[in-house]
């Protein structure tokens, strides 16, 4: 074979490649970028840095742990809007960029700005017309304005699907479903403020004709002896509350009910009680005098009033009362012991580690393209050490990110799906750079940042389809450092070692079959000695993890194999690569049979990892759907690999065998 | 990692003029070959993933005896209830299978010398561990101890078997309680009855017609559709197995025979009855009762306190802990069993497997349920573990080596 048709299909290769990239690239920026035009927002005025600042570290209870603020505000933004921005319009025709603290910020505090912003996301539009709104396209954003004059339709058609097993419930009543507690959760922290910023109506208080008076909420809580003592001696008498104090105790029922969900962020004096108040659980224990000692409550509620208030004029004056407020609650939080990881956190979410992480994968993955594409030339030297820089950065990147979050949730680095992906992500670049400094072929190099590429875009899908703080605390079962730290980790290693035979051995089946290695014997005995070598490691790793997971259900639950699907699944790892060693060894399968055996691995592994996420039993259940036609997708993937493998094996298999046949 | 990596050659034995292999011979060829050890796991495989489909549909327990339990020799595996036309064989023949080949080929025809020393520790190890699979198999057993706060036990109750135990009563409480063990009733399927002895009782016992997963009917409600044996106004209404096996209630028809041989009319004894079945006998009452086997304990549990600790603000469950009493020949032991810290004593291993009432408000009295098991290979998996890493690591670590070594840094880039 020549140099021209190798370097022509050098570039053929690269040019599909690239398109491949192109269209990952255009879907995840499609999928992050919001639907249909840039609403417009009367007077919107964004809020400045040193203002989201002050505000992303106020601790928030929530998921079972103290976070900042900026966390919370994430994932509810990304639980009802579907991303972490939002793009909107000024009355200036000037566009501004929302994310999740001035999100949050402006639902609480500039609630006539916040519920023209298209917080909802729709992903079907009949969910709005079963409720009499205007739609616009089939998938859009919507604001709590659009979808307000459905609202008692909403509420009326959830409560009949909500009769419905979820798991019987069709697509639109599901969406119905969601849609109903979404807006009911925006519109809690809607509400949570309003105590604040409206106090409480002395009826009848207005002299001279003049408008009524108000007072504050946290006025009325320090005076709820004498109020309990009135309603007792009124009581005693056999008589009924008098109108007057009857409206204004239910002025404080409303207003503590519309601050009782959402944001729970009083910390209680009492260090025995765990759970953290909110505004409204704190007015209505002062004024049933379940609070013994309220005047913190009171002093608390006060605090709140007058930065709500300061909001409004200001945002020099709300910054200066957003901080009054915030320190107070967090030195008591810290008195509590439960501050710590606060500001690190906050940290981490803004640095956005993974996206730059993912900024160099794709940069490394276009530099490999090329390099593959350039051969072995200067240039392609040169992509390399490119290629070779920004795959190392984007490592570094992934494992700085882990860190801290091993640090923030002060337990080992997996202990749920996502962090499984991005786990996975980051070993299995580290595995490829190691496999190329073994190996020196710069095919596992290119291959580092392409795999590192696909986990982190894995990673942001799965975040934003499951909108969940995957930094809350496990459950109790799973509630053990040294068996996350020994078997999870070990057998997700498995999984990373598992894949990184599957993509070497597509890579062997691509240059061999499209003719692109030139036939060169040491390329390919080097990229199969990797593929061999790498199982070796699935092996090793997934048959210690899987029997580490036996040891520690014997341990816990007392048996050592319970036929889980995830043990299962672990087990089916273990056999395929125990038959394709011994089929190797029993010289039942060559070089070729064990590139397409394990191209296979990938399926396993697919399986044990995520696909028995689906069947809905066991321990390791998830309970999620997410992602489950990209399962499919992916195997069709597979198996086409597979079958183009098998025609080039047997291309191959006939050209050698044809010089020998006699003319 | 290249040297012992390279395929042996089928072909070569035949072309090595090696006198032709004796009928043992080739039997312990291909009992210990690489062959047969890739197709049992390969097979292994397909039946594992087959199994892990299908429990979803049917339930854990029924899967299991159909994939796995040693009288299943060939089955016919379904996915979404549909079945599939691809036989497989017994998964417990294969596992004897595999354990023959990895004997045979993994520690006796495997080659020896120091470079393969890891490849044989390895083979062992996994020999162990097949073993202790076994030995927990057929001489582990577990039930479950439910516990009130302030109130002792000293028996669990079997998960899964039912028994029929007759009893004298004595002064309004059971006396001399004779047992008949699930393994003598479930064969006496419809049709098939056995008699059993009781020379200590003035009568004995005739059972037949034993079914998994029943429930006495009345005839009255409802009219047997299959020819049913009817007792007192009753019959038995199979019904199929539960997807939680432990849900199933057993039930048999019974009959009482006198030492003339005489024969009772037949009765009904059913897991799921309130009451046992009464006899009288001259001035002497009896009771014979279907139940789930209780198994006594060496000392007594007494729950001094049960806590179930949620992450705050949530229902998402942090800590359930047990505090309770040991109590064993007047001495006292005072333990905390809770998630992942079980009890271990006298080869018994108490779990925390589960609480109520639900949803019990503050102040009200909770119960516990412990996990009770009894299993003589209990850390054998684990010393297996330890054995096969090492081995694993040895081998690997040779190839890796070797590979190091022979390794040449040259020619071409991709």
């Amino acid at each position: 074979m020549s140099d021209t048709p190798l370097r022509a299909g050098r570039w053929i290769a690269a040019v599909l490649a690239m398109a491949g990239l192109a269209f990952v690239f255009h879907n995840l920026v499609m999928d992050n970028m919001p639907k249909g035009e840039v609403r417009k927002v009367q007077d919107y005025e964004p809020w400045s840095k040193e203002m989201l600042k002050v505000v992303e570290t106020l601790p928030v209870q929530d998921g079972g742990r103290i976070k900042p603020f900026s966390t919370y505000a994430g994932f509810t933004m990304l639980g009802l809007h579907g991303a972490r921005s939002m793009q909107i319009e000024d009355s200036d025709g000037n566009e501004h960029k929302i994310k999740p603290t001035a999100w949050l910020l402006d639902v609480l505090f500039r609630p006539q700005l916040a519920i023209h912003q298209p917080t909802f996301r729709i992903d079907n539009s009949a969910a709005l017309e079963a409720i009499g709104v205007p739609i616009r396209g089939k998938r859009d954003r919507y604001s709590y304005a659009d979808i307000s004059p459905g609202r008692q339709k909403l509420g009326e058609l959830a409560q009949t699907y909500q009769a419905i097993d979820s798991k019987k419930r069709d697509p639109l009543q599901t969406q119905v479903v969601d849609l109903a507690s979404n807006f009911r959760s925006y519109e809690s922290l809607l509400g949570w403020f309003s105590f604040a910023r409206s106090g409480v109506i002395l009826r009848g208080s207005g002299e001279n004709g003049g408008p009524d008076k108000r007072a504050d909420v946290s006025a009325l809580m320090a005076t709820s002896p004498q109020i309990r003592k009135q309603i007792d001696e009124t009581h005693g008498h056999g008589r009924s509350i008098e109108p007057h104090l009857q409206d204004l105790l239910q002025q404080v029922l409303d207003a503590a009910n519309l601050a009782k969900f959402g944001l729970f962020i009083l910390p209680p004096v009492n260090p025995s009680e765990k759970t953290w108040k909110s505004a409204g659980n704190a007015i209505m224990d002062v004024m049933s005098g379940a609070d013994k000692e309220p005047q913190t409550a009171i002093d608390d509620i006060t605090s709140l009033e007058t930065t709500a208030r300061a909001g409004a004029v200001d945002e020099k004056e709300f910054r200066e009362q957003f901080i009054i407020m915030r320190d107070r609650l967090a030195k008591r939080a810290a008195e509590r012991g439960e501050h710590r990881g606060i500001a690190l956190e906050a940290e981490y979410y803004r640095k956005n580690w993974f996206l730059y992480a993912l900024v160099f994968f794709l940069i490394g993955t276009l530099t490999a393209f090329g390099m593959w594409a350039f051969g072995n030339n200067r240039i392609g030297g040169v992509l390399s050490w490119i290629t070779l820089a920004t795959t190392v950065a984007g490592l570094a990147y992934c494992i700085i990110a882990i860190t801290k979050r091993c640090i923030i949730m002060q337990r080992p680095p997996v202990g749920n799906l996502y962090d499984t992906i991005i786990f996975i992500g980051s070993s299995v670049v580290l595995l490829a750079l190691i496999v190329e400094w073994l190996t020196r072929r710069r095919f596992a190099l290119g291959l580092a940042p392409i795999l590192g590429t696909a986990l982190i875009v894995l990673a942001r899908r799965y975040e934003l389809g499951d909108a969940n703080d995957h930094m809350d605390p496990l459950v109790a079962v799973l509630d053990s450092n040294f068996w996350l730290t020994t078997h999870v980790i070990t057998i997700t290693l498995g999984y990373s070692a598992g894949f990184l035979s599957a993509f070497l051995s597509v890579g062997f089946v691509l240059l061999c079959g499209l003719g692109l290695d030139h036939c060169d014997k040491d390329l390919r005995r080097a990229l199969t000695r990797a593929v061999y070598g790498m199982l070796c490691l699935t092996l090793f790793l997934s048959l210690v993890g899987t029997v580490l997971g036996g040891i520690w259900a014997n341990y816990s639950w007392g048996r050592f194999w319970g036929w889980d699907p995830k043990e299962n699944g672990a087990l089916l790892i273990v056999l395929w690569t125990l038959a394709i060693l011994h089929a190797r060894l029993g010289g039942h399968i060559r070089e070729w049979g064990l590139h397409l055996a394990s191209i296979f691995t990938a399926i396993v592994v697919t399986f044990s990892w995520w696909h028995v996420n689906f069947l809905g039993v066991g321990l390791h259940n998830y309970g999620f759907t997410a992602g489950k036609n990209t399962i499919w997708a992916f195997y069709a993937c597979m198996a086409v690999l597979l079958l183009f493998g098998a025609i080039a094996m047997a291309v191959e298999k006939e050209r050698r065998i044809t010089p020998k046949m006699p003319e | 990692m290249e040297t012992t990596s390279e395929p042996a050659t089928p072909a070569s034995e035949a072309t090595s003029g090696k006198p032709p292999r004796s009928l043992a011979g080739k039997i312990f060829d291909l009992l210990s070959g690489f062959g047969l050890a890739t197709i049992l796991l390969l097979i292994l495989g397909l039946l594992t993933w087959f199994a892990t489909l299908e429990q979803v549909e049917y339930g854990l327990y029924p899967t299991l005896n159909k994939y796995f339990h040693w009288q299943s020799v060939v089955l016919l595996p379904e996915i979404k209830g549909k079945m599939v036309p691809l036989p497989l064989p017994g998964g417990y023949w294969v596992g004897v299978l595999l354990l023959i080949n990895l004997t045979l080929g993994g520690v006796i025809r495997i080659r020896k010398g120091w470079k393969h020393a890891g490849n044989l520790i390895s083979h062992l190890g996994i020999i162990f561990m097949l073993v202790a699979g076994g030995v927990a198999h057929h001489f582990s057993e577990r039930g479950n101890m439910a516990v009130g706060e302030g109130e002792s036990s000293n028996t669990a109750e079997d998960y899964f078997e039912y028994v029929v135990e007759v009893a004298e009563i004595k002064e309004g409480a059971a006396d001399s309680i004779h047992v008949i063990r699930g393994k003598y009733l479930t064969d006496l399927s419809p049709g098939n009855t056995r008699l059993f002895r009781l020379p200590e009782l003035p009568f004995d016992l005739e059972i037949g017609g034993y079914l998994e997963n029943a429930l006495p009917v009345a005839i009255t409600e409802r009219a047997p559709e299959a020819g049913q044996l009817k007792a007192d106004g009753y019959y038995l209404m199979e019904r199929p197995d539960e997807i939680n096996a432990e849900a199933n209630t057993a039930a048999s028809y019974a009959r009482i025979v006198q030492r003339d041989g005489t024969k009772s009319e037949p009765f009904i004894l059913a897991g799921a009855s309130f009451h046992p079945f009464t006899v009288k006998h001259d001035d002497r009452v009896f009771t014979v009762d279907m139940r789930k086997r209780l198994w006594p304990m060496p000392f007594t549990v007494k729950l001094d306190e049960f806590t179930a600790e949620f992450h705050p603000g949530t229902m998402k469950p942090a800590k359930f802990i047990s505090k309770i009493t040991r109590i064993e020949n007047d001495s006292e032991a005072k333990v905390t069993i809770q998630m992942n810290e079980p009890m271990r004593y006298e080869g018994l291993t108490f779990f925390q497997a589960s609480y109520g009432p639900p949803g019990a408000g503050p102040g009200q009295r909770m119960y516990s349920v412990f996990e009770i098991v009894k299993n003589p290979a209990d850390h054998w998996p684990e010393y297996s573990l330890y054995v096969v890493t090492f081995g694993m690591l040895v081998t690997f670590l040779i190839k890796l080596g070797t590979y190091l070594a022979a390794n040449s840094r040259k020619k071409r880039h991709v």
